[in-house]
């Protein structure tokens, strides 16, 4: 009897384990199904080609029109929104939605097979906009993109906080949609507690650090050392424009892997910063082994009085922030006294696929979205700042992104275009920086390791 | 007649039953082990990044630039750090313990074996993250333990240092040693105890006994181990360096072969280099496994 009690429940519960992981597998089917090829690619046979590129009301939209949009930190109360407006404005089209924070990696066969989506949203691990340039996965819309007007009837360029990277020369393929920037944060209530005052320029800083340090509770500066480009783009890369008279040239001289860019001037100088830091040892020497959680949970609980991080840092922390905490942000620390901030941006971008089978429906769709009233509800339900200019001031934006954008349309600010350079050399690049913050390798070390890096990459993109 | 032809036909019927296991197996194995294999290996010779749909064929050029990689040494020379760092560890530790746990009679031996094969339970994934709370700079509990003994605040990076790889030995050898220990059990146990009773009358140490009679006699379940570890380790410490130091440490300081393939195949958009990476561990492994299996081959004992 208890035998055979025990092995029904042996074989009862391995029946239940084998029903959930299949049920799990068909749910992610039914995603995956869900994003399968249409049935019917049926091309719009009365859409015109919208090479007048007018405002897309204009034009009646039929056939389907597929979407893949990456769901992460901003969620996708948004998309589901502007695509509910869209579907509203073209009754005719069908629309469908290929979305999820793992939609990138299931999508990845029909972009390699040629049946990709017709519009994309480039976001989250897995994705890489370069890369599908260098694929030629993505539609060029050079010519179109200078004519193209949004729903409103203004120009697209001109709503567009950064502009579409040329990631070939001269050419545009994907318009930026998310506009975050890279910064030092601080607790603004830590600081008027302690008498502190946030630094103007890499003086004041180096003064502060000095005093952090003498009053002996915590760090100076901690920092992400598992993923160093949390300190290149909060701390190096803005420091290389400031270093070069906030001439920005110099972002589209590194991002053309132009030879001797990492041992020009400015760089030397910008790292000279990082060395300077490092000599009065405000580096928290724990950073080279945390991740992004740990560092900033650790600044959050006070062991670290600075933090480079980007915009996100609000939101993604949301849970653990102490009560009190009162996120303060810096675009950048670097500057000589006197000078500009300089914002170093992050964006992500929507392009259109090459193979697009609907490719009127994907542009006219472009067109709809960057609206001012598009870009508030962005702020207002995605909690970040986006590409679309718009006036936050009114909006229930959160009070970390009011005050990045007020940055970002003040004077004494220089937004500075995103460095978007190959994997490859990304981590060759944050692997010599974390090497140069510990001393383990001189500033020269570091220049050298960046020109053989970029002279290896550049050889084969030429072959 | 009729006989040898029963005979056939219950021949065929074993035949039969025999392919009908033999058959489903092989076929599985074909799919899932050795078309990936020969898959990686033609993949290497080509130049594709993992998205796009022209494949270049560029013969063994990859394999020329892994000559000139500066990684690739570091990564081997990390991987054989674990493996012989975990041979060391394992075998010591597992001798140890079970010769602690049979030739001794310790009280509540079952219950040691149970605790020290417990680690093997968790998954790897488990054992990871628990270490990095271990080895957490500011707020870890060795770096605190060190800190309340020696009465001065310590603040280590045991994963962000150059040397880091020794600091995954622990972490690694903790998850896996209850399997090596129970295989050195039953090792043990299989030997008869008429010949420690002999050893016993005749005046052998406990020292004696264990040199003459359980390492001779339990060689197969070390060599097994030994083998064991060095294939779960060349294949499979992309696990451990992934969850514990992420992208391979301070300037790869951590980074292993495995790993290393992965940041090619899935982040540089280098699949192809990638795979030329994977035939590299194959080979290793495979000239590895030869050689250890040579070292080992001691004249098998046999009981008679």
């Amino acid at each position: 009897m208890s035998r055979l009690f025990r092995k029904t429940m042996t074989w009862g519960s391995v029946l239940l384990m084998l029903t959930l992981v299949l049920s799990a597998c068909g749910g992610s089917k039914e995603k995956g199904s869900e994003s399968s090829p249409a049935a019917s690619p049926k091309a719009s046979e009365s859409a015109k080609p919208s090479e007048s590129a007018s405002a897309p009301e204009d034009v009646k939209l039929t056939g389907d029109f597929e979407i893949q949009y990456f769901v992460g930190g901003y969620g996708d109360a948004w998309w589901k929104e502007v695509i509910g407006e869209f579907q509203q404005l073209h009754p005719d089209l069908k629309i469908k939605e290929s979305a999820g924070p793992k939609i990138n990696d299931q999508m990845k066969p029909r972009w390699i097979q040629g049946s990709p989506p017709d519009f994309v949203y480039i976001d989250g691990a897995g994705s890489n906009t370069r890369q599908m340039v260098t694929d030629d996965q993505l539609l060029d819309i050079t010519d179109w993109f200078k004519t193209a007007q949004n729903s409103d009837g203004k120009l697209l360029s001109d709503m567009l906080i950064a502009q579409p990277e040329e990631y070939q020369a001269g050419k545009v393929h994907a318009v930026p949609l998310v506009f975050g920037s890279w910064g030092t944060f601080y607790d603004k209530a830590l600081f008027k507690d302690k008498g502190w005052e946030a630094p103007k320029d890499f003086e004041s800083f180096l003064a502060l650090g000095d005093k952090i340090k003498a009053d002996g509770q915590m760090s100076v500066y901690i920092h992400t050392g598992v993923y160093p480009y949390y300190i290149n783009g909060g701390l190096l890369d803005p420091a290389i424009v400031a270093m070069n008279g906030y001439d920005t040239s110099i972002v589209k001289k590194i991002n053309s892997l132009e030879a001797g860019v990492w041992s020009s001037e400015p760089v030397k100088k910008a790292l000279d910063k990082i060395v300077q830091m490092r000599d009065k040892g405000f580096f928290d020497k724990g950073s080279p082994a945390l991740n992004h959680t740990d560092s900033q949970s650790q600044w959050l609980q006070h062991k670290a009085a600075f933090i480079p991080n980007g915009l996100w840092v609000e939101s993604e922390m949301a849970n653990d922030t102490p009560a009190g905490f009162d996120f303060g942000f810096l675009p950048s620390i670097t500057q000589d006294n006197g000078g500009k901030y300089v914002a170093n941006p992050y964006v992500a971008t929507v392009a259109i696929a090459k193979k697009a089978k609907n490719p009127d429906a994907a542009k006219a769709f472009l067109q709809f979205l960057y609206t001012e009233a598009h870009g508030k509800s962005w702020a207002e339900l995605s909690k970040a700042p986006s590409n679309i200019k718009a006036d936050l001031e009114a909006t229930n934006a959160p009070a970390l992104t009011k005050e990045a954008s007020r940055f970002y349309n003040s004077d004494s600010t220089v937004v500075s275009p995103e460095v978007v350079i190959p994997e490859e050399l990304v981590t060759e690049r944050n692997n010599a920086t974390l090497a140069l913050t510990k001393g383990d390798i001189t500033p020269e070390e570091w220049i050298d390791r960046m020109e053989k890096a970029t002279e290896k990459i550049r050889s084969k993109e030429n072959k | 007649m009729n006989n040898a032809k029963r005979a056939g036909s219950a021949r065929m019927k074993r035949n039969v039953f025999i392919l009908s296991f033999i058959l489903p197996t092989l076929l599985l194995y074909l799919v899932f082990g050795i078309y990936p294999l020969f898959k990686g290996i033609y993949l290497s010779l080509f130049d594709w990044s993992g998205g796009s749909e022209t494949y270049n064929f560029i013969g063994l050029d990859n394999f020329k630039e892994m000559m000139n990689d500066d990684v690739i040494p570091k990564t081997i020379r990390n991987d054989y750090i674990l493996v012989f760092g975990k041979i060391i560890g394992f075998m010591l530790i597992s001798v140890f313990f079970a010769v602690a746990l049979t030739r001794f009679n310790i009280k509540g031996s079952g219950f040691y074996r149970t605790i020290f094969f417990i680690p093997n339970v968790l998954s790897v994934v488990v054992v990871g993250v628990l270490w990095r709370y271990v080895y957490n700079p500011n707020v870890g509990f060795l770096n605190s333990a060190i800190s309340a003994i020696t009465g001065k605040t310590y603040d280590f990076a045991w994963l962000g240092d150059k040397w880091s790889i020794f600091a995954l030995l622990p972490p690694s050898i903790w998850a896996g040693v209850g399997f090596t220990i129970i295989l050195m059990i039953a090792g043990i146990l299989a030997i008869p105890s008429s010949l420690y009773e002999a050893a016993e009358i005749d005046g052998a140490s406990q020292w004696r006994q264990f040199r003459l009679i359980t390492l001779p006699l339990s060689w197969e379940q070390i060599k097994t181990s030994v083998l064991w570890i060095v294939m779960t380790t060349l294949s499979g410490s992309f696990v451990i360096v992934t969850i514990m130091t992420f992208e391979g440490g301070v300037d790869n300081a951590t980074q292993v072969m495995g790993s290393y393939l992965y940041m090619n195949a899935f982040k540089f958009g280098k699949f192809s280099y990638g795979s030329a990476i994977g035939v590299l561990i194959l080979i290793l492994s495979f000239i590895t496994t030869v050689a250890l299996q040579k070292l080992m081959n001691r004249e098998n004992i046999e009981l008679t």
